[in-house]
């Protein structure tokens, strides 16, 4: 869920820039690093953040009749690990706000922070202890992508109620009527998120078991256990 | 979105220097952002159209299309501007002024913001400032690797629309089971096909002496500085009319 460019007052949108810059500059200079290291990591990194954006771009079936588009936020977590995806993140999102008009520059930042940096923390953190849990591979892939998506959906909500806090109840109020506006499509949706990202995963662990080994990021479980 | 990349590569500002549409997009947003936006952001509204398609040539009905996806954001979120929830005696719904207020400043606000993103994005091509992005301190790793993205996106959303026209026509996208596992199916052929051309590529490229550089030839543009002071002027006359304007309506 984009915030729509020129949405958030000038404070706010130079407040979220500060919170997203260090989580982008640190994961860029990682990268970076990373790519000067291994050249071929580059071409790796540019073909998935491409197929990142066509994800997004995808429209998914919605419950509620209108088409809406996944996050891939959850995805991206699991597959490239979230230190990494705060760079892969920003560029797939710049990418939306110019070839799409989707979202903005101007709170290119705040999408950052629900986008790119929480939604691929807590997908991520929650396979991990999904994993540890001994929870089966699936039950935690749809987890941690449906959780991850609302995690971002959540962020987004407190990021409109702290920019417009309500008169009468102040930033609860404002929080839970964002909630509650964006509920009726983000929920159905983030199930759906959660089940498009289990059949893409398993489909990988069927054909890609070969792909996934060269990737060596976090999940090396998801590799090794690939039925390739 | 093809035809944002289309408009960006062809309308008639193409072969300008992209500071010359940066400064006054920029500007204008800027405007539009620190000055009440009762009396700015018409103004700004009027400017960024009139120089998208009077000026680029940039067909209206485009311009309507790019900005209607960010609208339907505006017309969902708005309303709920204006209505304040109060939960101390129980749930209480109840419309304000200040809130229709707050709704319809936001509103002109953003819309306005919007024409300056949607000037930009038509009639400047990507790579032409991605390039300059090296210029504000973005290691030239990371700019290489927005460039390929750039190029590769195109390529995928190519292969996804076919993968997803093939499906249809064998009835995948018929149900919503069938539509979700479909596009998972989709998606994974994807990354499958992702993966095997960055091999693909990294290999042509090593065949070519690549050692992670990429040099490409950016073709020369000429800063005009009639075109840079008309660009200031628009800026600077929105500003100060609008400054005018709302000094009248207090």
């Amino acid at each position: 869920m984009h915030i729509a460019e020129g949405f958030l007052p000038p404070l706010h949108a130079a407040a979220w820039t500060a919170v997203a810059l260090p989580f982008v500059v640190v994961s860029a200079w990682r990268v970076n690093r990373l790519m000067r290291d291994q050249p071929r990591i580059k071409l790796l990194l540019a073909a998935s953040g491409a197929f990142a954006f066509v994800i997004s771009a995808l429209k998914l079936p919605s419950a509620t009749g209108s088409c809406s588009h996944a996050t891939g936020t959850g995805l991206g977590a699991i597959l490239f690990g979230p230190s990494v995806m705060a760079l892969l993140g920003t560029i797939v999102l710049l990418f939306q706000t110019l070839l799409l008009a989707h979202g903005g520059v101007t709170t290119l930042s705040a999408n950052v922070v629900s986008m790119a940096i929480v939604g691929p923390w807590v997908a991520y953190g929650l396979l991990r202890g999904a994993r540890w849990l001994n929870i089966p591979l699936a039950a935690s892939v749809f987890l941690a992508a449906m959780l991850g998506d609302l995690a971002t959906y959540t962020v987004t909500a407190g990021q409109l109620a702290l920019a417009f806090p309500d008169p009468a109840s102040g930033f609860m109020g404002s929080f839970v009527k964002f909630l509650g506006v964006f509920a009726p499509t983000q929920l159905p949706l983030a199930v759906i998120e959660g089940l498009l990202t289990v059949v893409i995963v398993n489909f990988l662990r069927e054909y890609s078991g070969d792909e996934l080994k060269i990737l060596q990021f976090p999940l090396r479980a998801l590799a090794t256990e690939a039925r390739s | 979105m093809r035809a944002i990349d289309h408009h960006a590569w062809t309308n008639r500002w193409r072969r300008w220097h992209p500071a010359e549409k940066l400064l006054p997009a920029s500007g204008l947003l800027v405007l539009t952002l620190i000055l009440p936006p009762l009396t700015t952001a018409p103004l700004v509204l009027a400017g960024a159209v009139l120089a998208t398609v009077r000026g680029a040539g940039v067909p209206l009905p485009t311009l309507l299309s790019v900005l209607a996806a960010p609208t339907a954001f505006l017309v969902a979120g708005i309303p709920f501007l204006a209505v304040s929830v109060d939960f101390t005696q129980g749930f209480d719904l109840r419309l304000s002024n200040d809130g229709w207020w707050l709704a319809l400043t936001t509103m002109l606000r953003a819309l306005a913001a919007m024409s300056c993103l949607a000037f930009l994005i038509l009639t400047t091509p990507l790579t032409d400032w991605i390039t300059s992005l090296r210029r504000v301190g973005v290691p030239s790793g990371v700019v290489e690797l927005i460039l390929l993205t750039y190029r590769l996106i195109f390529v995928f959303v190519e292969r996804a629309l076919t993968g997803h026209q093939a499906q249809t026509a064998r009835l995948g996208h018929s149900r919503v089971d069938r539509s979700v596992r479909s596009l998972g199916w989709l998606a994974g052929n994807l990354f499958q096909r992702a993966l095997a051309q960055a091999r693909r590529l990294e290999i042509g490229l090593l065949a070519r002496g690549y050692t992670g550089e990429l040099r490409v030839l950016a073709p020369p543009h000429v800063l005009s500085r009639t075109r840079l002071a008309a660009g200031l002027g628009l800026v600077g006359l929105v500003g100060a009319a609008s400054g005018l304007l709302a000094r009248g309506f207090s």
